[in-house]
């Protein structure tokens, strides 16, 4: 019964300050809108990383590049790659015991704004979820087979994004996403053979071709090149660029005179593709073997190898401050949005004066007085809260599919993070506060000259 | 009703700081004893301390010193909870105009001191709306109190004194704001409640008021009881 009473008194006192009640609630929605995106954005780019680290313990490309860039561009195609390697580390790789599976993969060219990867079928076999749509003579298992050459297989964002089926054709433009000098090579064209079935990662939105298509188009681009232009006098690569060692991958793993000449020719990666790759993604069989293999690879003088969960950590780390720092303001902005709501709840406390010392008066203790200014003060916070995570989530369900494209991940747009749920404590908190703030003015009442006011 | 209620103020002081006098004395040294049924008229002009001494009986305001004694319990020793205890319980307070609360409706009002203080048992909205047919107010039951005139919502207040069954009974110029027939039923039915045995403390300028039986009437600006 008292509790009925004490609602009643809450939302007979918000119905008669309407206005100010819905700008306290708003402005704890808009904060609680802020907090719910950068929250699962965060998480959605910070899960993302992660899953990747646990597919490929260890990537190994070229010396010179850092872990972070080797990652970045490698294990998630979204930084330029930094030089190259020969194909041979990744025989070399291939044949260690301590390797379970190793992937060679070569970047350079790029698909509008997209970069293209060169892989093999069987990288293909290990990070697809299989074929949503397969071209006629493609075999899912061995999808750059026979007849692969110009085979393009493309995640599902990518599809969406560009309209693209299978059957269809495009051009790659040469030169990494981003490049001033990026044309296109429209003498080799790629033709759709695949459409991978979604899977929530980096994989939506990339475009893998064969790797020996990538060799291929970069030799004919060379030629080209040379055909147009008088290199002679201004560059001559003959003699630089005829590494034997390169292409002679009978010796298995005598690449010494390729990897002598690898920090020496700045050019390398460009004018003589074959052979070159731009990195291994490496599958171990245990993390003693990850970590002995990335001490091995970074300290020949002529790779460099990365613990990707190692280097994903140090990025999850710096994501985590800025996603700290962006909680901050946002908690801030509620604080001061609370300080708000703490003024409203104070105005209708001195509306309300003489009508809490007439219930003191008949005998209406200080308790279920105070208790209709917290159930005020929270009903109001838990409007705000729930508006505002609502609202988040539906726009975030909303936008998800261009937010999707934008940033690279899949956002779960339902998906309660923890940057939120300290949102709702703060809210929750500071609402206490104010009615205990609110409080100390009712037990301060002086309830003769309250009632004899006019 | 407890007909044993047993309203005793002993040597009461209460005085106020003036920018002038230093300090004036409201109330200086008062005793005096009220039996159930007993009706104390307060007399004085307009700021002589009527409603102090109300405040004071009632537990709202603290003497500077003396004692007020309800049925033997010290009030002005009670803490803040007991003291809200003691007036949801014994006292009616009847004001000049602001009576009732603005959320709830007029039999919401007439047993909200009782709700709250978890005293509410059986038919208990039976018992309220009969207590506002005594003032002619049951048509109004599920009204809200800014529906009803300043005489209805004095009506109210005293069908909310009905069903507590207080046997203290406050009432500060109780028909100053009322029409005829709305004071003469208030008159009416504070008449009754003390022929029940409830003890009445009242102050009023209304002069029909002179016609009603008082057992001792306090003027507060000579401190004469008689």
């Amino acid at each position: 019964m008292r509790l009925r009473y004490i609602l009643k008194a809450t939302a007979h006192s918000i119905k008669h300050r309407k206005s100010a009640f819905f700008i306290s609630v708003f402005s704890i929605s808009v904060s609680f809108l802020m907090l719910c995106a950068i929250g699962n954005i965060s998480f959605g780019i910070a899960a993302a990383t992660v899953n990747r680290s646990l597919t490929f313990p260890l990537v190994v490309g070229p010396v010179g590049s850092s872990d972070t860039s080797l990652v970045m561009s490698s294990v998630f195609n979204a930084d330029k790659p930094n030089g190259t390697i020969g194909y041979g580390i990744y025989e070399k790789l291939s044949a260690d015991r301590r390797v379970r599976s190793a992937f060679p993969v070569i970047r350079s060219d790029s698909y509008q704004g997209v970069p293209i990867t060169g892989v093999n079928s069987a990288y293909i076999n290990e990070i697809s979820k299989g074929f949503s749509s397969l071209a006629q003579n493609s075999k899912a298992d061995d999808i750059f087979g026979e007849g692969g050459l110009h085979c393009a297989v493309i995640g599902s964002k990518i599809a969406a994004r560009h309209e693209l089926e299978t059957g269809d054709e495009f051009y790659g433009s040469h030169g990494h996403v981003g490049d001033e000098d990026a044309h296109e090579h429209s003498s080799f064209v790629y033709r759709v053979c695949g459409i991978l079935k979604p899977t929530n990662s980096v994989e939506d939105f990339s475009i893998f071709v064969d790797l020996r298509s990538a060799w291929a188009i970069h030799s004919h681009h060379h030629h080209e090149h040379e055909g147009e232009h008088d290199h002679e006098g201004e560059h001559d690569h003959e003699g630089e660029h005829d590494h034997e060692g390169e292409h002679d991958h009978e010796g298995e793993h005598d690449h010494e005179g390729e990897h002598d000449h690898e920090g020496e020719h700045d050019h390398e990666g460009e004018h003589d593709h074959e052979g070159k790759i731009t990195a291994v993604l490496v599958k171990t069989v245990n993390p003693a073997a990850t970590a002995a293999l990335e001490r091995e690879y970074s300290e020949n003088g002529r790779t460099n190898a990365a613990n990707v969960a190692k280097t994903v950590r140090q990025l999850v780390q710096y994501m985590n401050k800025a996603e700290t720092a962006a909680g901050f303001f946002s908690y801030g902005t509620l604080v001061l949005v609370m300080l708000m709501v703490f003024v409203t709840i104070l105005m209708s406390v001195n509306e309300r004066k003489k009508e809490m010392a007439l219930m003191r008066t008949i005998g209406i203790g200080r308790f279920p007085i105070a208790m209709m200014i917290v159930c005020e003060s929270l009903f109001t916070a838990f409007c705000g809260i729930l508006a505002g995570t609502a609202a988040g989530h539906i726009l975030l369900a909303i936008l998800k599919p261009r937010i999707d494209v934008a940033l690279g991940i899949s956002l779960e747009p339902f998906f309660f993070t923890a940057v939120e749920l300290n949102g709702i404590a703060v809210t929750v908190v500071t609402a206490l506060l104010i009615s205990f703030a609110a409080l100390v003015k009712i037990y301060r009442m002086n309830l003769t000259e309250e009632i004899s006011r006019d | 009703m407890d007909p044993t209620a047993r309203l005793e103020l002993k040597n009461i002081s209460k005085s106020f700081p003036s920018e002038t006098a230093g300090r004036i004395d409201i109330l200086k040294d008062v005793s005096l004893t009220l039996e159930s049924g007993g009706v104390l008229r307060l007399a004085g002009a307009s700021g002589s301390g009527k409603t102090t001494f109300m405040n004071i009986v009632s537990a709202l305001m603290p003497p500077d010193s003396g004692s007020v004694l309800f049925n033997g319990t010290d009030i002005t020793r009670l803490s803040e909870s007991g003291k809200d205890r003691f007036r949801a319980e014994n006292v009616g307070y009847i004001f000049q105009t602001f009576n009732l609360l603005s959320p709830y409706s007029v039999v919401e009002n007439v047993y909200a001191p009782l709700a709250f203080a978890g005293k509410l048992s059986g038919d208990y909205r039976k018992r309220a709306v009969q207590a506002l047919e005594r003032v002619e107010m049951a048509g109004f039951a599920d009204k809200l109190p800014y529906h009803l005139s300043v005489g209805q919502r004095q009506r109210v207040a005293i069908a909310r004194v009905i069903f507590a069954g207080q046997r203290l009974i406050l009432a500060d110029e109780p028909t100053a704001s009322l029409d005829g027939h709305s004071s003469g039923l208030v008159r009416e039915v504070l008449h009754e409640l003390s022929r029940q045995g409830a003890i009445l403390v009242f102050s009023s300028h209304d002069t029909t008021f002179d016609l009603f039986r008082t057992d001792m009437t306090f003027n507060l600006e000579t401190g004469v009881i008689s």
